[in-house]
C-alpha cells in the first residue's frame, strides 16, 4: 500500500493502525505528534485509526526550543 | 494621532484590516513576552515596531556570546547584562513612544499571576516544556491568549490557543520529562526540552517568532484568522510547512472539565 510519509512515498503493508506504522517506521519517540490527512491524532486513538491507501502521514517531533 | 506616529505607522495604516483605529488598538495593549532569547526578541522586535503601547519583558538571564547567532534584540554591548535590561534599551532605541517593562524573574508558578496584571496577551519565548505549562495554566486560569513557538535546529512549530475557543498546549503536547526511564530509547529521541547548548539557526528562530508576531497582531485587533485549533510546522531544511487540525482533547489535564488536576 502506497502512502506519503514525511513528504516522501513510501510503500507500507495492508491493515496497519497508527501503532503499528509507529513501529514499522522504528519510531522511538513517544512524544512524536502523529498526523493524519492534515488531522493531528491523539494517542489514545493509535490503536483504532488506520492507515489507508494515499494518506498522507507526518511524524513530527516536538520542538521546544526557545 | 500625532502626526509623527502616523508617519511612523503609515504603512501598515494603510492596511484595511488595521488603520487608524486599528493602531490605537495596538496602542492601548499590554503584552507579555515570556522570554528575551531567541524567539522573544526577535517576537519583541516586530512588537514594538508595530506600536504595540507596552510590553512586559520577563526573563531571569544574561547576555551570553553564544545568544547573538539568533537574539538580535541583544548585542556585543549588552553581552553580560540582564537579557531584559538589554531588551528594554533596544526596543526603546527603536521605538521610544511605546513603554517597555522589563521583569528580571525566573517565570514559574511563583512570579506569573504578577506578571498578567492588565495583560492583554502573552507570546511564548520559553524554552522548556515545565515553563510553557506554567504560562498555559496561568493563560487557562485568566482566560488570556498565549502564542506558543518552539524551535530547535532548522525546524519549529507554532499555534494560538485562545481559552474556551481552541485547545490548549497540553492537549497536545505532554511533558517530555514525565516518561519512566526504560521506556525512552535515547538514540531515537528527538523532541523535547532541548538539552543545554542545542543546535539553532538565527533564522529558524526569525520564521517562528515572526508568525508569533504575526498572530499577536491578529489576536489583539481580531483581523484574519488566527492559527486557533491549528498546529503549523517547520522543516527549514526542506522548507516544508505542514499545517495539522487540531481537536479538543477529551483527556487533557488542563482544560478538559473532567480531567483538571
Amino acid at each position: 500500500m502506497k502512502i506519503q510519509f514525511n513528504g516522501l512515498k513510501e510503500t507500507i503493508p495492508q491493515g496497519l493502525n497508527i501503532s503499528k506504522l509507529i513501529k514499522f517506521f522504528d519510531e522511538g519517540d513517544p512524544h512524536v505528534i502523529v498526523e493524519q490527512n492534515g488531522r493531528y491524532i491523539y494517542p489514545k486513538n493509535y490503536d483504532t485509526c488506520m492507515v489507508m491507501e494515499n494518506d498522507m502521514i507526518e511524524f513530527i517531533n516536538p520542538n521546544l526550543g526557545g | 494621532m500625532a502626526p509623527e506616529t502616523c508617519e511612523r505607522y503609515t504603512r501598515q495604516i494603510k492596511l484595511p484590516q488595521i488603520g487608524s483605529s486599528g493602531q490605537e488598538k495596538l496602542a492601548r495593549a499590554r503584552v507579555l513576552i515570556a522570554g528575551a532569547g531567541g524567539l522573544g526578541s526577535l517576537s519583541s522586535l516586530y512588537l514594538a515596531a508595530a506600536g504595540v503601547g507596552h510590553l512586559i519583558i520577563a526573563d531571569h538571564d544574561h547576555v551570553e556570546l553564544s545568544n547573538l547567532n539568533r537574539q538580535l534584540v541583544h548585542s556585543e554591548a549588552t553581552l553580560g547584562k540582564p537579557k531584559v535590561v538589554s531588551a528594554s534599551q533596544h526596543l526603546g532605541q527603536l521605538n521610544s513612544a511605546i513603554q517597555v517593562t522589563p521583569v528580571q524573574v525566573r517565570i514559574d508558578q511563583g512570579s506569573i499571576d504578577g506578571l498578567l496584571e492588565g495583560v492583554d496577551l502573552i507570546v511564548d519565548g520559553c524554552d522548556n516544556y515545565p515553563t510553557r505549562k506554567v504560562l498555559n495554566r496561568a493563560a487557562l486560569h485568566h482566560n488570556l491568549p498565549w502564542i506558543f513557538g518552539g524551535v530547535m535546529g532548522f525546524d519549529g512549530m507554532v499555534s494560538s490557543f485562545v481559552p474556551g475557543l481552541s485547545v490548549c498546549f497540553e492537549c497536545i503536547l505532554q511533558d517530555p520529562d514525565t516518561l519512566k526511564p526504560d521506556t525512552i530509547k535515547p538514540e531515537t529521541i528527538k523532541s523535547g526540552n532541548p538539552p543545554p547548548n542545542n543546535g539553532i539557526l538565527g533564522a529558524t528562530a526569525g520564521m517562528i517568532a515572526s508568525i508569533q508576531a504575526m498572530e499577536a497582531v491578529k489576536l489583539l485587533l481580531a483581523i484574519g484568522t488566527p492559527l486557533t485549533n491549528r498546529l503549523v510546522r517547520i522543516s527549514g531544511l526542506e522548507m516544508r510547512i505542514t499545517t495539522a487540525e487540531l481537536t479538543p482533547n477529551p483527556d487533557c489535564r488542563a482544560c478538559s472539565p473532567s480531567n483538571k488536576n
